[in-house]
């Protein structure tokens, strides 16, 4: 062992004189052999009269065999920047955010960027509060909530209870009173058994329908409008302040457009 | 003398050089073709879709648990019984539970709470078992109406005879997950599940005797 160990040293040091003396040799010998097969032509154009610049020429082909790899590792960079990037966006697009998906939803209104104060949520209030949107979409409300287990309302419910509803991930869908019975059958369908949903009838509408999750909205005009289902899918449950454990049972299941005390919970 | 010697060493590395170089710029392409193609492919084959047995299934089953809570509050709150009070509030309390590990479920995949299909699609004959938006064993809004009305020993008859339908339901869309589903968690769950409603259910018959039902 400690033979063969200096013995190393000593003969690498010659392996490596020979691959470095050509390498140091190469602007000078190199110029005929290491051309093989760039070098060829320079060499016979060089040669005719330039003799003396030979040793340039091979520098030059030195540089012109370093951009190969460069060239390649160019390409490599590029092709697997492409591909990270291509992978990213296709994951970024198949699993996109809800909001950025309700935001997509042609003619939703987001409240959420608009008053940022108004969908805090927690703020409980007795008595009759005052909606500057109707139907509301966020805001205080009555400290009991409406029945949103998939409770289909005949006649206008409270929205003090109703925006509570919301808050817990409802999706509350509205219409105006002389929407054809037909059309309020479509909207049943949709509600029916699905808790975290509620319909009622809401006076003073501007459009037919009106969709409402925490902080969002959507009119509509017809009760086939695939934008229904639409929001629904993306904002129910989605939408909750609380979590989807939020309850949508115990509430109020009494129409009227009073609000109630929350200790009157049950009746009705 | 040095020179052809030479020029044999340098002649003979570098274009073994460039093809090592080649080799390990392709191996590196290669290897990140591979290594996108099996992201891709990992998530669909190890993660449940939109439209699978089990998202159905953790959506229809939060739907379904969400009347059981309901019923269950009302009897915990209003029973006239203790032990009807008692099983209300075990009811309510561990499906609520459940719940949350679906809805956990669903958020782990990426999927939404509401799927794009209609209720019980993903159980072989379920869309013919579905009444007016209602799964099976669920009580109508007529029957919560009249539970909410009810007191005394009617309310406590009525909670165990919904909740007796509600679990045979229950017990039978469970079925259709273990049958059709193959994600290990799910099924574990699911048959938790079963056995918590098959004991319940027994329960629910022998209290029902006793108040006379």
């Amino acid at each position: 062992m400690s033979i063969s160990t200096p013995g190393g040293p000593e003969r690498r040091p010659t392996v490596v004189s020979t691959g470095k003396k050509p390498a140091a040799g190469r602007p000078a010998a190199g110029a005929k052999p290491g051309a093989g097969k760039s070098a060829t032509p320079r060499q016979t154009s060089g040669g005719k009269g330039k003799g003396p610049k030979k040793p340039i020429a091979p520098v030059k082909v030195s540089q012109g065999r370093a951009w190969g790899p460069i060239a390649l590792w160019v390409a490599v960079g590029v092709l697997a920047a492409g591909i990270i990037g291509y992978g990213g966006w296709a994951v970024f697009e198949g699993s996109k955010p809800w909001e950025k998906r309700a935001a997509e939803i042609d003619g939703i209104v987001d409240y959420r960027a608009k008053d940022e104060k108004l969908v805090q949520g927690g703020q409980h209030q007795a008595g009759t509060i005052k909606y500057d949107i109707n139907p509301p979409v966020a805001g205080p409300h009555n400290g009991a909530w409406q029945n949103c287990m998939g409770d289909v309302y005949d006649a206008p419910i409270a929205s003090e209870h109703a925006v509570h509803s919301l808050e817990h991930g409802a999706v509350w869908i509205t219409y105006r009173p002389d929407l054809p019975a037909d059309q309020v059958a479509k909207l049943r369908n949709r509600v029916q058994g699905v808790e975290k949903t509620m319909l009622s009838p809401f006076e003073g509408l501007d459009k037919p329908i009106s969709l409402q999750a925490w902080g969002y909205q959507l009119k509509v005009d017809n009760a086939d409008d695939s934008r229904i289902d639409e929001f629904i899918k993306t904002l129910r449950v989605n939408a909750s302040v609380e979590g989807p454990t939020a309850l949508c049972n115990q509430g109020i299941t009494a129409t009227g457009t009073t609000p109630r005390d929350a200790g009157n919970m049950q009746q009705g | 003398m040095d020179a052809p010697s030479a020029s044999e060493a340098g002649d003979g590395g570098r274009p073994a050089r460039r093809f090592g170089l080649l080799a390990v710029a392709s191996a590196v392409v290669v290897g990140l073709l591979l290594g996108y193609a099996g992201g891709l492919l990992t998530p669909t084959l190890t993660r449940p879709g939109d439209t699978s047995a089990e998202a159905g299934f953790a959506r229809d089953m939060t739907t379904h648990h969400a009347q059981a809570v309901e019923m269950g509050l009302i009897a915990f709150q209003r029973g006239s019984d203790p032990e009807v009070r008692q099983i209300g509030g075990d009811i309510a309390s561990g499906q609520q539970g459940e719940i949350g590990t679906m809805q956990t479920w669903l958020r782990s995949w990426g999927l939404d709470p509401t799927g794009s299909e209609p209720p019980m699609a993903w159980m072989p004959g379920g869309r013919a078992k579905v009444r007016n938006g209602l799964m099976p064993g669920m009580a109508t809004p007529e029957q919560m109406a009249k539970l909410r009305a009810a007191q005394g020993r009617e309310l406590d008859v009525l909670f165990l005879e919904l909740m007796t339908d509600h679990h045979l339901g229950g017990i039978h869309m469970i079925q259709g997950i273990l049958d059709a589903g193959s994600d290990e968690d799910v099924l574990r769950v699911a048959q938790t599940m079963k056995n918590t409603q098959q004991t319940d259910l027994i329960n629910l018959q022998n209290a029902l005797k006793r108040r006379g039902g």
